[in-house]
């Protein structure tokens, strides 16, 4: 009986929303003047045509274009509910951090995913957080690009640049890595957080490989630019959005092309504070 | 309720591991077209505890779609080929050569969307040749006349590839080897090489590469769980990198719900890193859209070696 009950009530509801009409998709625009939400114009970029095409194909509904005249004004209008997306950088989303969430960022070509990054020293150390580094010794748990060069672009978006530290190695790997800050070759070890992850897995159940080590600071680098979303948009939508954004440069390249730009390789979710600071920043 | 349910359902080779998911009202159109959402996992005989860390996977995939969502465990390879290609589940995590059966079976009905994309930027894992560290093999060479146990005719690093490669270097895996046989899985291959059952055996190995050494693998986890000691191993010979698994869906369900679900999973490292750790994928990694062609040349592996054998070319 109460399944009886439970499917007559999500048939009835299912019929409810089969006749709501469907609200629109409002994507904000940085141009010269602002404007009321409106459908693109006939003389619109063939790419940004394919790009509002398959949106509105995939999620079934109008997408409409919504002229702003910059960053700030499009987070005002998210906030507010008059769009629906807009691409932020950190002071605008900052602005409205409480209503909104960044959900994709463009993946420029070669470039790795936004890796956390751990920052550890031995537990014996005196320093407890980054900003207890200045100066510290550094070493890095190898010369690849996710081992060194993202690490320290992560770094450097907390205000952490080469200056803040003192002298800087970058190990063979991980190992030598962790080998050389046990043997007090450097204050400071900096990882990806894959690495991290393997270098403290020990292999027999429940091993922890760094009982002797503290992790001091774990972030991803700071966004510079993201799209974002109100936080009551529908996970429904949200994910979608996210779906068609993350398979476009395979489904839609010209589409791609148009809304992520020549140097982007694919998009990337993130997580909702991608644009700001997760915790202090340090140096001058 | 879960031996009754895998009892009923053994004969199409899955076991439903756990039924259902916090029933919800299914929120939209696409939504009441699927009423639910039916995942196949791979059970992990290495790890028995991802069955039991599933469910807050469960849970996500279930608030991102708003369907009940129910997890269809499969003991083998081909338990998870035959549910996608028979439409039994909607979605599947599958290896590249399991998805070549299914393109085999049911061609674009079956479309791998995502795989995962290391911290290091790559999306492929090895084949590496395992043998005991106290015998005296010490390159594939040694090995002429001896016996390799294999993992599952579907699996990629535990056959079809390192089978491949083996050919490319001038050696007939079918001739070469003194004899050969199918272990059932990863788990199944190293605790029959420890049993001495084979000389050599094929896994799969990951999180690294032939020149910094591996941290993932069948015998890696083993170890960890206490089951095997490492240092009883030894890796004399490497093949790859092989393409990752997919993830692969029905292209028969609403498009909807594909992008729902690509959204969600690729969403999953930034959203709740927690649940991506349980469901063993490594920090720093995410996923990756992808399609069938990246998975083109183990689809022509797969199809050369069946070809190979129907001729009577290979055993």
């Amino acid at each position: 009986m109460r399944r009886l009950i439970l499917a007559a009530g999500a048939v009835l509801l299912s019929a409810a929303q089969a006749q709501a009409p469907t609200l629109p998709l409002r994507i904000a625009e940085v141009g010269p003047a602002a404007g009321p939400c409106a459908p693109l114009p006939a003389n619109a970029p063939a790419g940004q045509k394919a790009y509002y095409q398959l949106l509105a194909e995939r999620l079934q509904t109008e997408v409409l274009n919504c002229p702003v005249t910059d960053a700030g004004a499009a987070a005002q209008a998210l906030a507010a509910g008059q769009v629906d997306m807009a691409r932020l950088d950190g002071a605008a989303y900052g602005a409205v951090s409480d209503k909104t969430r960044s959900v994709l960022i463009t993946r420029s070509r070669g470039a790795l995913n936004r890796l956390p990054v751990v920052v550890s020293a031995l537990k014996s150390s005196k320093a407890e957080s980054l900003a207890d580094l200045a100066g510290a010794s550094l070493v890095f748990g190898g010369p690849m690009q996710a081992a060194h060069q993202a690490p320290r672009a992560a770094l450097r978006s907390y205000g952490a640049d080469d200056g803040f530290f003192g002298a800087q190695r970058v190990a063979q790997d991980y190992e030598a890595a962790a080998a050389q800050l046990r043997n007090g070759e450097a204050q400071a070890m900096v990882l990806h957080a894959g690495a991290w992850q393997k270098l403290c897995r020990g292999d027999q159940p429940g091993e922890d490989l760094c009982a002797d080590l503290k992790v001091l600071w774990r972030q991803r680098q700071v966004a510079d630019q993201a799209w974002a979303v109100r936080l009551d948009m529908t996970d429904d939508w949200r994910f979608r959005l996210i779906g068609i954004h993350v398979a476009m440069h395979n489904e839609a390249p010209d589409a791609f092309a148009w809304a992520a730009g020549p140097d982007a390789e694919e998009y990337e979710p993130t997580e909702a504070k991608a644009l700001i600071h997760q915790g202090p920043t340090v140096g001058s | 309720m879960r031996r009754r349910s895998g009892v009923i359902l053994a004969a199409i080779g899955l076991g439903l591991a756990a039924c259902g998911g916090e029933a919800k009202a299914p929120d939209g159109a696409w939504q009441s077209q699927m009423r639910e959402v039916r995942m196949a996992v791979r059970g992990s005989e290495d790890d028995p505890m991802i069955t039991r860390r599933l469910t807050a996977y469960k849970t996500y995939i279930g608030k991102a779609t708003g369907l009940p969502v129910k997890l269809y465990e499969s003991s083998d390879y081909n338990g998870t080929i035959q549910a996608l290609s028979s439409g039994q589940v909607d979605i599947a995590t599958i290896a590249g050569g399991g998805y070549a059966n299914v393109d085999a079976q049911i061609g674009e009905l079956a479309q791998p969307i995502l795989t995962v994309r290391q911290a290091e930027g790559d999306i492929g894992y090895y084949s590496g040749l395992l043998v005991m560290a106290n015998s005296p093999y010490r390159s594939i060479q040694d090995l002429k006349g001896k016996t390799l146990g294999y993992v599952d005719f579907n699996s990629t690093s535990g056959y079809l590839f390192p089978r491949a490669v083996m050919r490319e270097q001038g050696i007939d895996p079918d001739t070469f080897f003194g004899r050969s046989s199918f272990a059932g899985g990863h788990t199944q291959a190293v605790m029959a090489l420890d049993n001495g059952q084979f000389d050599a055996t094929i896994i799969n190995m990951g999180g690294g590469d032939p020149e910094h050494g591996f941290t993932t693998g069948a015998h890696f986890t083993m170890a960890r769980r206490g089951v095997v000691d490492l240092d009883d191993f030894r890796i004399i010979w490497t093949a790859g990198p092989i393409p990752n698994s997919a993830v692969v869906v029905r292209t028969d369900r609403p498009q909807p719900f594909i992008d729902a679900v690509r959204g969600a999973m690729a969403a999953l490292p930034y959203d709740d890193p927690e649940v991506w750790r349980d469901i063993g994928q490594p920090d720093g990694a995410t996923f990756t859209a992808v399609t069938r062609e990246h998975y083109a040349p183990i689809i022509k592996l797969r199809a050369d070696d069946i070809a190979a054998r129907r001729s009577g070319e290979r055993q």
